[in-house]
């Protein structure tokens, strides 16, 4: 009997323990719905110029997050940039990493954060789709579509 | 009522008489007119004069540069788009690249083309390179070769304007209103 008692308790022991590690396991994925993108696009340059990636990422949850890294199936090598204006000489600076406040958003956009796209692994025509993922400190991964656009489009 | 008739007076001679002003920084008289003698993208030798007879827009930038330059040059080619279909023939702008490592003929003319056909690529040596950038007193410089020997180049942002006699007219920027640039191209096709 108590031997049974035991193996019901053990079995239940395991099913709390099985709820408590989803539990555990799952805010990660239910979080990364609180990292939100709109206008991702991706200025694509002739030949295997380098493109820019641009979109607007918004952190809409309680928690502040890095963005410390960007990878693309798409490209060889991704890398964040910054383009600075200092007077009237523009330059590109590499940016290690973004923090973004919760409740805040940051805009990628022209002149200012980029997606530095280099080396494409195939062809890439105007119109396409091409997915890049974002990755964060706190080892959350949000995955993109960004549309291919023309170079001659602000 | 008295004190409102000077500046009614003052107002009335500043927008009804005289000669529109520009909207975009003039510099009528402060830069000296375009010459140069560069490849162009048929890597043909070419100087300024061979761009003679045509409203002429000089941007100096490089093929690498997949945010400031594109966005300049898709300003540019919006604006020009906004012109009569004459002037936008007319108009000319020619993208000198300071990386003439990276950029040979063939890279900058599909570079260009991506831009619409008024856009010309043209490059040099560092002779021809550094005696043009002198001249309208810019400047450019190479970043250190990554692993990969990637560099990226630093160069002026602005946009140098001439009439059709390559006199200089104007300093546009990237923070000058689509609407501003607009109207100085349009006048400065009609600036001989």
């Amino acid at each position: 009997m108590l031997t049974i008692l035991l193996d019901k308790l053990s079995s239940l022991i395991r099913t709390v323990c099985g709820i408590a590690l989803f539990l555990v396991a799952v805010p990660p994925a239910l979080a990364a719905e609180t990292l939100t993108t709109e206008e991702a696009r991706i200025r694509l340059l002739p030949g295997d110029l380098p493109a820019a990636g641009y979109f607007t990422l918004r952190n809409t949850g309680d928690a502040d997050v890095i963005l410390v890294g960007v990878d693309s199936p798409a490209f060889g090598s991704v890398e964040m940039h910054r383009s600075v204006d200092r007077d009237g000489v523009a330059s590109m600076q590499p940016v290690e990493q973004i923090e973004l406040a919760a409740g805040e958003q940051i805009a990628f956009a022209p002149q200012g954060y980029h997606l530095m796209l280099m080396q494409r692994a195939r062809p890439l025509a105007i119109g396409e789709e091409v997915e890049i993922t974002l990755l964060f400190e706190d080892e959350r991964r949000l995955t993109v579509t960004f549309q291919t656009v023309s170079p001659a489009s602000l | 009522m008295g004190k409102w008739v000077v500046p009614v007076l003052v107002s009335l001679w500043l927008t009804g008489c005289g000669e529109q002003e520009w909207q975009t920084k003039d510099i009528s008289g402060l830069m000296p007119p375009l010459e140069f003698t560069l490849t162009d993208e048929k890597g043909n030798t070419v100087d300024a004069e061979s761009f003679r007879g045509e409203p002429t827009l000089l941007f100096f930038g490089f093929t690498h540069c997949p945010d400031v330059c594109p966005t300049t040059l898709a300003r540019l080619g919006t604006a020009i788009k906004r012109l009569d279909d004459d002037t936008q023939e007319d108009m000319q702008v020619l993208f000198v690249s300071v990386d003439p490592a990276r950029d040979d003929p063939e890279t900058l003319k599909e570079y260009t083309d991506a831009f619409g056909p008024q856009f010309v690529g043209l490059t040099g040596d560092k002779e021809a390179l550094d005696a043009l950038t002198r001249r309208y007193r810019v400047t450019y410089g190479y970043g250190e070769k990554d692993d990969n020997g990637n560099y990226t180049v630093s160069h002026s942002s602005a946009v140098f304007a001439f009439n059709d006699q390559g006199e200089a007219r104007l300093l546009i920027r990237d923070s000058d209103p689509l609407e501003a640039v607009v109207a100085d191209l349009e006048r400065l096709a009609n600036d001989a």
